[in-house]
């Protein structure tokens, strides 16, 4: 079954990192650079993400994501450089186009911005497996109910795709055609979409009987396979970085009440 | 005061008007093994959630009296608490799964995790139950990769890992090959021996009757009995109640061979018993068998294969160098769970393209045509009805297929009505078919392929949730089909059912084809058989015992040979 989760187990040393540790990475790799409000600061964060990512050997699954938000980025580019409101300085022009200092400077801290997030948000969600996240979640008592709906997404959606090519093949058996023009597509819609729809609505009865009879809606303390190994990285990052934050803070505030 | 006690239990499930349980009472023993029996919509899997308080508390409705497991009210103590006491298994093992767990392990695990349940323990229970189940190697899969007989027993397993003292199955093996059927029973007897109360809801009467101590007979809701296998299964009444009794019974009935207190035999071991004395004529009539398979000449064939190869992952062939030519007679596929039956079948139908070799219908090459251009020629019946449903009423869904294909809406309708009537659901044109039971609506599906009157119909495990009555619909499409010279190609895990209705059998192992003949020739191949984890007709098994081996299979059959039946 193909699995939507973006996690491969490369049996790196980052997969190996607490999931909270990822967590408190992405906090960091966020806030620091808001709080320091430099764009150097940015800049740092990406390279650490980056060596991160080399780290764990997981840079070239990145690619579809900064190219997916390349796009966005250019627009965003594009339009704060030609129309930023605060343009009057100009940078450089291209042809008509004339590019403006302000607009450019503020595009580029939106762009690191949300590259910056993305990097630091793929450290988690390409070196963690989605139920492992759960697990250390539930086991600090976050409600297993939540748990189980986060970790069910994962395991349902590729079953239901199943279920929908399963649908796909019964019907074009009866002579329905699936391919062609929007029309024919359009017609398709509804005896393919209908039985999806009703045989969840069945399943989705049955798996809450089925939970029900597995002690799902027991009030005891759960237990777990296995206590996370606990990761020598761990504790020396955490410290790290919570030492980092504190230091920015401290320093925003300082030289706030110097300038004053 | 026995274990379990039901006493003047009645339920009726919200919005209807029939009571689906009508005062049952009967008690049972720590440690029985207890059949429930019963057509469809005899109230056996709704009598199997009160067992484990879903009950009324999960599905509300009105009940009645009182169901007592250990001292514990099922209809009030909650089902959390109940399912350590009560493990339920039902049907489909797809909806047993919780769904949020990504290997076979960790998803036996689930229930003892919720019930807190300390982790060495947890290891070893686990270890134990994947064993005695035979999954151990598929622990670290992902459990929905698995076959249907694979996922239901991992589902067995995660019940089993919660240390019940009953364990109540709904038709656990309905999904599963022979031999993981015997497999099931087995363990499930162990489990039984073990100290365990077993309740199971089966249609395998014949199994039952091997391992239950006691059976419940439940009609329309009612207790019709509840006694020893011997005694509930000599009932005259069975058939009227849609069940049909063994193989064995059935012959010794014919034959008047009844125990003193006018029993008759239930399982082979009995039958043998009385019969030591019986039929010469059998042992003659063992010569009488076909010599070699009538292979079809080419001009006769419908379905050309040759050299088939096929992959769903390059490097791991699901079909090899496959080489069969199918006629008009109708044909049974068999083996185990993924051998590669519904592969071959979807390569039949155009729903998967080979990877090598060809396929050749009525002298053309499929891989040359669109599935909607071959749906007017082959028909495929889905296993899980609930995959092509769509329509509000029962006769729009069967007329879809037939208006798809070009028929006019008049010839549509007829053709509907006719495969219908076929089916058995005459008159039920203007339901809605979310409002039939499971096994009706397999059985609009069958008509909804049916009505497009194709030359060729594929039949994916058939027999799969329907009682005797269904099972005999089944049988009466099959000839009606062959009777107007339409190829039958069937699935099917119910060797009984083969033996029956099919003339040519194919068994199917790893990819190949490892036997082709009539019935029986193939059931006479032992070593086939075992490669192909299949078991012969019980029928066929009694003959062994009888010592004329291999003269015949089905209880028909046996009553012909023997001279007590004309044919």
């Amino acid at each position: 079954m193909k699995s939507i989760s973006l996690y491969v187990d490369n049996k790196t040393w980052l997969t190996g990192v607490h999931p909270f540790t990822k967590l408190l990475y992405i906090a960091a790799a966020i806030s620091i650079p808001l709080i320091a409000g430099k764009l150097w600061a940015f800049g740092c964060c990406i390279a650490v993400s980056l060596c991160a990512l080399a780290a764990g050997k997981i840079l070239k699954r990145t690619v579809p994501l900064i190219a997916f938000s390349f796009t966005i980025l250019l627009t965003i580019f594009l339009i704060h450089g030609l129309f930023h409101q605060g343009n009057t300085n100009v940078l450089f022009s291209v042809g008509p186009l004339r590019f403006y200092r302000e607009g450019v400077l503020y595009a580029c801290r939106i762009g690191l911005n949300i590259l910056n997030m993305l990097l630091s948000f793929a450290i988690l969600v390409l070196s963690t497996r989605p139920s492992e996240l759960v697990e250390e979640l539930e086991k600090r008592g976050f409600s297993p109910r939540f748990g189980y709906i986060i970790n069910s997404v994962f395991q349902i959606i590729p079953q239901m795709m199943g279920t929908m090519s399963t649908i796909t093949d019964a019907q074009r058996s009866r002579g329905m055609e699936t391919e062609g023009s929007l029309w024919t597509r359009a017609k398709a819609f509804l005896p393919l979409i209908s039985p999806v729809v009703m045989s969840s609505l069945i399943n989705t009865r049955e798996r809450a009987v089925a939970l029900e009879v597995r002690g799902f809606g027991s009030k005891r303390k759960r237990t777990y396979l296995a206590d996370r190994p606990a990761h020598r990285g761990d504790r020396a990052i955490t410290i790290c970085l919570l030492l980092l934050m504190a230091a920015v803070v401290g320093w925003r505030i300082g030289t706030c009440l110097l300038s004053k | 005061m026995s274990f379990i006690e039901v006493e003047h239990l009645k339920y009726r499930y919200p919005h209807t008007e029939r009571l689906a349980l009508d005062d049952l009472s009967f008690s049972v023993e720590k440690g029985e093994f207890i059949g429930i029996i019963g057509e469809n919509g005899a109230g056996k899997s709704t009598l199997s959630q009160a067992f484990t308080g879903l009950v009324p508390q999960f599905y509300k409705g009105a009940y009645g009296g009182r169901v007592t497991v250990d001292g514990l009210e099922a209809g009030k103590t909650p089902v959390s608490a109940l399912c350590q006491k009560v493990g339920l298994v039902f049907q489909n093992p797809f909806n047993q799964l919780s769904g949020a767990r990504d290997n076979v392990y960790e998803e036996v695990i689930f229930g003892m995790q919720n019930l807190g349940v300390e982790r060495e323990e947890m290891k070893r229970r686990a270890r134990e139950a994947l064993e005695l189940l035979d999954i151990w190697q598929f622990r670290d899969r992902n459990p929905f990769d698995l076959s249907g007989g694979q996922m239901q027993r991992v589902a067995i397993a995660s019940v089993l890992v919660m240390r019940p003292e009953v364990i109540v199955l709904d038709e656990p093996t309905s999904q599963l090959d022979p031999k993981g059927s015997e497999e099931v029973f087995a363990a499930v007897d162990s489990l039984a021996r073990s100290g365990i109360t077993i309740l199971m809801v089966e249609q395998k009467i014949e199994k039952l009757a091997a391992y239950c101590d006691r059976i419940l007979l439940l009609h329309r809701g009612r207790q019709v009995a509840f006694d020893s296998p011997r005694r509930v299964l000599s009932r005259g009444d069975l058939e009227e109640m849609g069940i049909r009794p063994p193989a064995c019974t059935r012959i010794c009935r014919e034959l008047g061979k009844s125990f003193p207190d006018g029993t008759w035999p239930v399982t082979e071991e009995e039958a043998a018993e009385l019969m030591r004395d019986l039929p010469k004529p059998l042992r003659a009539g063992g010569g009488e068998k076909e010599e070699g398979v009538r292979k079809p000449s080419p001009e006769e064939a419908l379905f050309q294969i040759r050299q088939l190869g096929f992959s769903y992952t390059e490097g791991v062939p699901v079909l090899e160098g496959l080489n069969l030519d199918l006629d008009g007679r109708p044909t049974a596929v068999i083996g185990q769970n993924g051998a590669g039956k519904t592969t071959l079948v979807k390569l039949l139908k155009g729903l998967l393209r080979p990877v090598s070799g060809t396929i050749s219908f009525c002298g053309e090459d499929t891989s040359q045509k669109t599935v909607a251009m071959l749906a007017g020629k082959i028909g495929y019946v889905f296993q899980n009805p609930d995959d092509q449903i769509f329509k509000y009423n029962v006769l729009d869904e069967v007329m879809f297929g037939p208006l798809n294909i070009g028929m006019s809406p008049e010839k549509a309708e007829a053709e509907a009505k006719r495969a219908l009537e076929t089916v058995g659901l005459a008159g039920r044109e203007g339901e809605n078919p979310y409002d039939l039971e499971l096994n009706e609506r397999k059985m609009v599906a069958i008509a909804s392929v049916l009505a497009m009157d194709t030359d060729v119909v594929i039949l994916d495990e058939p027999t799969i949730a329907q009682d005797y009555r269904g099972r005999s619909a089944i049988a009466g499409v099959i000839r009606d089909l062959k009777s107007r010279g339409k190829l039958v190609l069937a699935i099917l895990h119910d060797m009984d059912f083969v033996a029956e209705c099919f003339e040519r059998v194919i068994v199917m192992a790893h990819g190949r084809i490892l036997a082709d003949g009539d019935a029986g020739s193939v059931f006479s191949m032992d070593e086939v058989l075992e490669e192909a984890r299949l078991q012969k007709p019980f029928v066929a098994r009694l003959c062994e015992r009888l010592g004329c081996a291999g003269s015949c299979l089905t209880a028909e059959e046996f009553l012909r040979k023997s001279g007590y039946r004309e044919s």
